[in-house]
């Protein structure tokens, strides 16, 4: 119905999709928020790793005004600095260009918006409605341009940088802005040619096909080690992080280029360096370890067994949850201990973490059993030598794929973070030696090494 | 001599700097996962929380002694102002109804926002009347005026405080040794 009403007032020449398949195609849409949720647990988790790998506890004080305060051991300063970063004073400097200036920040933030469209987030759904097969790919924009746009997309936010470099007239924000657009031709370079390598072998563009050839052959990470290394060097240098952050070191250029911007504007920024990262996270997750798909299942069999899959998810979530209360139990006990003045209001937060998690873990984990055994994946109907599953099978089955996408990034996300509270930072000069003279060279010996190995193994390409 | 110290040479494999980076992250993995595992046993302190007890000759903010019966044992002799790097010591003098003594203070103030806590105040003190010991450190208030400690402030502290063999601060009232001192104090008066 809502296809003819388009086909109506629009005349195109549009495909006839059913209310679910439309449902479906809109609702993928809500993938390009994931970046953004990802951010909140991603600031948590960088706020985390640093004081563990410092030993030292890290941000623990702000609280949620119930039950006495509840702390949630620092995620609650999300919040609060989402409301700090709102309500402090918007300042535009005197000899700021105005438009450029405020324009600038939203820039990198849109991007983080644009490029979750060309992810594969899960296989292409396939059901049988009754008369024909109905499917619906797993990318929002399914695009034999792919990972291209991707790029394109992705570069977009140096445009940001620069303009608010530029914008705010001043010497060291310009100074920063300068090195970010430096470090960004400097590494797209390597970045573009590492990849070259697996496209090669998976014959695409489309981030679709290289999940499936992973899929069917084996993960990226195994044929293409020195591209997987480059391309994570080069993204890492992309994002702006530790040890490549001299756009904005602060020991040199005060803060780079966001030097002179306050407020939420400062907070686009910062939130869209963490939206770089997570995008970069789900890009090598696709690229080289596989996407969406678990190693050694097929999106078939994965089909075939979807109640396996979705009572081993569950049952995940409900060991995290008893692994979360054992956690609650042993640091209340060693906060007894320590003589605290506010000793009586922390036990209480910890007994309530402790009772809430306690509960919810035997639930989830009976929920997993019960789905176990009471949920019964319908055989499939056989169509031209392909097994075809009803919806919910396949709608079940993405969910899983993209719980284990969601997974695989994060591992990457925690590496950006290792990474940046490891290693000091890079001097200038060695930046651009390290990708000019060392990345660009082995990903170029990567590519012409990969296209002979490829013809003597396969002799077709 | 001089000792010359032959550099090493890097290997091939320290060259890379990717077997160094590993390294260094398997470094920083192991305190994660050590923090992780046994958070009692990271060096910490759940401060404000949890108190910090700085040791007894930790130079921290000021206190006037006293003598047995409670008067300050300041004799208003400007020798701490005197000797004060910061001039953040401010007295007024006043002739003693003490026969025995000449001078006391009218009014003996601290500007803290002005102390840089160097302790020779208590140095050149000649009466063991100003000392640095209470082990407050951390000094906060909302005002300046009242970052100025006066007389009633700085003798506003309890002898229990103090450890029993603090002869000195046990004799002033509610201290350990004060009905002695106050005996031999009232005798010498007897007698003058």
């Amino acid at each position: 119905m809502i296809d003819q009403i388009i086909q109506m007032t629009l005349n195109l020449d549009m495909p006839q999709m059913s209310v679910l398949e439309w449902i479906i195609t809109l609702g993928k849409f809500a993938f390009v928020f994931i970046p953004l949720a990802f951010i909140v647990v991603m600031i948590f988790m960088e706020r985390k790793g640093a004081s563990l790998i410092q030993d030292r506890l890290g941000p623990n004080r702000s609280a949620l005004p119930v039950f006495g305060g509840l702390r949630f051991f620092g995620f609650v300063h999300n919040f609060t600095d989402g409301i700090k970063l709102f309500t402090k004073e918007t300042f535009i400097p005197t000899y700021a260009h105005k438009v450029w200036y405020v324009v600038a920040p939203g820039i990198g933030f849109l991007v983080a918006f644009l490029t979750p469209a060309v992810i594969p987030w899960f296989a292409p759904l396939t059901w049988w409605t009754g008369d024909h097969i109905s499917q619906v790919s797993g990318m929002i924009i399914d695009s034999d341009t792919g990972i291209l746009l991707m790029f394109a997309l992705s570069s977009l936010s140096i445009y940001g940088t620069a303009m608010s470099a530029w914008a705010s007239n001043s010497k060291y924000a310009l100074l920063g802005g300068m090195r970010a657009t430096a470090m960004m031709i400097s590494y797209e370079v390597s970045m573009g040619l590492s990849l070259m390598g697996i496209f090669l072998l998976a014959g695409s563009f489309n981030l679709q096909h290289i999940v499936a050839w992973q899929e069917a052959h084996v993960w990226g990470i195994f044929v293409q080690p020195v591209a997987f290394f480059v391309f994570l060097t080069s993204m890492i240098a992309e994002t702006g992080r530790a040890p490549f952050d001299v756009a904005e070191s602060e020991s040199e250029i005060v803060a780079g280029y966001h030097l002179e911007y306050s407020a939420m504007r400062f907070g686009l920024f910062y939130m869209g360096e963490y939206a770089h990262i997570v995008i970069a996270s789900i890009i090598i997750a696709t690229l080289f370890l596989g996407g969406y798909a678990i190693p050694f299942v097929s999106t078939d069999l994965l089909r075939a067994h979807v109640d396996i899959a979705l009572a081993l998810c569950l049952g995940g979530l409900g060991t995290m949850i008893g692994g979360f209360h054992l956690m609650v139990r042993r640091w209340k006990k060693v906060y007894a201990t320590m003589g605290a003045k506010d000793a009586g209001t922390r036990n209480r937060e910890y007994s309530f973490l402790q009772f809430t998690s306690g509960v919810a873990s035997p639930v989830v984990l009976a929920l997993a059993v019960a789905v176990f055994f009471l949920l019964n994946p319908m055989a499939a109907t056989t169509v031209d030598g392909t097994p075809i599953f009803p919806a919910w099978v396949s709608i079940a089955a993405a969910a899983v794929q993209v719980v284990v996408l969601i997974a695989k990034a994060f591992l990457f996300c925690w590496i950006w973070i290792w990474v940046r509270w490891t290693l000091p930072r890079f001097r200038y000069d060695q930046v651009m030696s390290l990708g000019w003279k060392i990345l660009l060279n082995l990903a170029l010996v990567n590519l012409v090494v990969t296209a002979i190995i490829a013809k003597l193994v396969t002799g077709v390409r | 001599m001089a000792k010359v110290i032959q550099r090493r040479s890097l290997t091939l494999l320290e060259r890379s700097y990717l077997w160094e980076i590993i390294k260094g992250m398997g470094t920083t993995f192991k305190h994660l996962f050590r923090n992780f595992k046994n958070p009692e046993k990271m060096q910490l302190m759940s401060y404000p929380e949890v108190e910090v007890q700085t040791p007894q000759n930790y130079r921290g903010s000021h206190r006037l002694m006293k003598r047995p019966d409670g008067e300050p044992r300041c004799v208003a002799c400007y020798m701490c102002s005197t000797a004060c790097p910061a001039r953040c010591i401010t007295i007024e003098a006043e002739p003693s109804s003490d026969p025995r003594i000449e001078k006391k203070p009218r009014k003996f103030e601290i500007d803290w926002l002005v102390c840089v806590f160097c302790g020779l105040c208590e140095e050149a003190c000649p009466v063991d009347a100003i000392r640095m010991d209470t082990r407050k450190v951390a000094i906060s208030h909302y005002t300046r005026k009242e970052f100025i400690a006066d007389m009633p402030r700085l003798l506003n502290w309890d002898p229990k405080d103090f450890p029993a063999n603090d002869a000195q601060s046990q004799k002033a009232p509610g201290g350990k040794q004060n009905q002695q001192a106050k005996q031999i104090w009232g005798l010498e008066v007897k007698h003058s």
